[in-house]
């Protein structure tokens, strides 16, 4: 079978799934484009009347949608600086330094990977509000720094790995503290490693809905996805031309870092969490 | 040049030596490195840690709506949850989801992951799209969903009317079953990326020496399928199902956010049902049973995964 013989086969098999796949994104931006009255009119139809962007524009100055994405930017943010913070050290130990139970540790790290804080919902609200942080931001980054953590530290301990021993020695030879070469020399080694897994923690962080959803009582506190699923809620006319243009805003960013990132997801998933 | 010869390697016996004894010195720092794990440690038992203690305990003990505790209750607070029958039947439906959504997900994803494994144009572009998915908020996809299926202005009905079929005006998420099923077919559209992923990883791990050595025994395609893929694909199918299952059986967003659990609690699963009690009805003594369950489940599928993964460990080790 000639390439462009299979190329057709596979895409074939693949259209229906391709179809699904890609529905949600032509309805977002078909909807997000359009006028009211057109998306209430009997006669529908996929393409808009034309390039109608004051639903973008109405959302973030009126709607005050920008306060949303501001909070969902601060807590992703701290969230991966805080998770990284964390995460950085105990790789370095892991793949570096005899640390007594380290096996227990690793397996702690897989566990609470899979715990799922909803399950724990209750538990997290009650000990954010002894604490006085409903409402506050700070109780989302905390929350979610713990959950990714793990993810975290798998994923740079698989990066961690492979940089050479030697190159740190020869560092330590010349005369450096074991912190100036780690800093000196194996972090910028690392780099690109310390980046891809800030991404998936931003991105992860910045997707999150049940623990903003339910720390976050007060709408000026909420990030961008429970403020959209919020305004679906609503009794009246629900406005979808106005959410849709928000989701498509809420989602476009990550969507495309994720693009960018989903190859070292596979590589990370095959090295670390599965295998 | 035999003085600059022994010159060097004197300086690199010197340097192994001398290494040696700086990586003996520093590499046994079990204090250095407890002292890096301390912080992640600290983080994880406090945010995890805590709340495990304290839905034990609010499951356990009398609790009235505010939170406050009061006598040791037992089992009360389990026996009132478990003869509650919308728990038996959310209990019921956590069953059909997770089954479904699971069992759906894993049969799509195998044949689709080995069209992605294909060498073919644009396979990279088809790979992205498939998963795209994965990007987005679950929340999103469902608030997305939920527009897409709405009976009067939806775009699916839109398209089913262009078709000529008769949908009109179907309104999928008033009707139980319907909207179960279009939940199903969303929770299985956002962990197929996911599944994909892992059974690709496992697809490269078989030699290609295998496919051409079952092909010059006369072996046909299905029959190298059947013997060569599938068996040595095992171990990462099991894996997939494991990890769907730990996450499809607690998803909130989906149901949350497309129905509610409704319509009469015909679409609710024991997420949506604990999250209700708790912060709809301020019932915290149900709502800390039905946590206190469903995370004795979580760590049983946890543990299924640790036996797994060991055991695929050594027999590759052996």
């Amino acid at each position: 079978m000639t390439k462009a013989k299979r190329s057709i086969l596979c895409w074939a098999a693949l259209s229906p799934l391709l179809v699904v796949a890609i529905f949600p994104y032509a309805t977002m931006l078909s909807t997000a484009l359009k006028q009211k009255d057109e998306v209430f009119a009997v006669d529908q139809s996929w393409l808009p009347r034309g390039l109608y962007l004051d639903n973008f524009t109405r959302l973030l100055f009126e709607r005050n949608f920008g306060q949303a994405v501001l909070n969902s930017l601060t807590i992703s943010l701290g969230a991966t600086l805080l998770s990284l913070a964390v995460a950085i050290p105990a790789a370095y130990a892991l793949t570096r330094l005899s640390v007594p139970g380290k096996p227990f540790f690793r397996n702690y790290l897989l566990i609470t990977q899979m715990i799922s804080p909803i399950v724990l919902i209750i538990g997290l609200f009650r000990m954010f509000a002894y604490f006085g942080m409903i409402n506050s931001q700070t109780s989302v980054i905390i929350a979610h720094s713990a959950f990714y953590m793990a993810f975290a530290v798998w994923m740079l301990q698989s990066y961690f790995a492979t940089i050479p021993r030697e190159l740190e020695e020869a560092a330590w030879l010349d005369g450096a503290s074991r912190f100036t070469g780690f800093v000196r020399v194996f972090l910028p080694l690392c780099l690109p490693g310390v980046v891809v897994t800030a991404l998936f923690t931003f991105v992860s962080s910045w997707n999150e809905y049940a623990m903003s959803l339910t720390f976050l009582r007060d709408a000026s506190q909420q990030t961008a996805p429970v403020q959209i699923a919020f305004l679906t809620g609503t009794l009246y006319q629900i406005e979808w031309e106005m959410i849709m243009a928000a989701t498509l805003i809420a989602s476009l960013p990550v969507a495309i870092i994720f693009a960018f990132i989903q190859k070292y997801l596979i590589g990370g998933l095959a090295l670390g969490g599965v295998k | 040049m035999s003085l600059h010869g022994s010159d060097l390697t004197l300086s690199s016996t010197a340097a192994r030596s001398l290494r040696a004894a700086g990586t003996r010195r520093r590499r046994s720092l079990p204090l250095l490195g407890l002292l890096l794990i301390a912080p992640s440690l600290a983080l994880s038992i406090t945010v995890i840690g805590y709340p495990i203690f304290d839905v034990l305990r609010m499951a356990l003990f009398e609790v009235n709506r505010f939170g406050r505790l009061g006598d040791f209750v037992g089992l009360a607070h389990f026996v009132d949850a478990f003869s509650d029958p919308i728990f038996v039947q959310a209990a019921w439906q956590t069953v059909i989801w997770t089954l479904s959504v699971v069992g759906g997900t894993v049969l799509i994803s195998v044949p689709v992951a080995i069209i992605l494994s294909e060498d073919f144009y644009g396979r990279m572009i088809a790979r992205t799209v498939i998963l795209l998915p994965w990007a987005i908020s679950l929340a999103m996809t469902a608030v997305v969903w939920r527009y897409v299926v709405n009976g009067d202005f939806g775009t699916l009905n839109m398209t089913l009317s262009a078709l000529g079929l008769p949908f009109a005006n179907y309104p999928w998420l008033a009707y139980p079953t319907t909207a179960f099923v279009i939940e199903i077919l969303v929770g299985i559209l956002v962990s197929i990326p996911f599944t994909v992923t892992i059974i690709m990883g496992g697809l490269t791990s078989i030699p290609r020496t295998l496919y051409e050595a079952s092909a010059l025994d006369g072996a046909s395609t299905v029959r190298s399928f059947t013997s060569i893929t599938l068996p040595l694909l095992r171990p990462f199918m099991q894996i997939a199902v494991v990890l769907n299952v730990i996450y499809v059986f607690n998803s909130f967003p989906i149901i949350w956010i497309m129905t509610n659990g409704g319509p009469s609690n015909r679409t609710d699963i024991l997420i949506t049902y604990v999250y209700k009690q708790a912060f709809v009805f301020g019932n915290l003594g149900n709502a800390a049973a039905g946590s206190v369950a469903m995370f004795a489940m979580l760590l049983l599928f946890a543990a299924l995964y640790l036996t797994l993964t060991r055991s695929t460990e050594t027999a590759e080790n052996d």
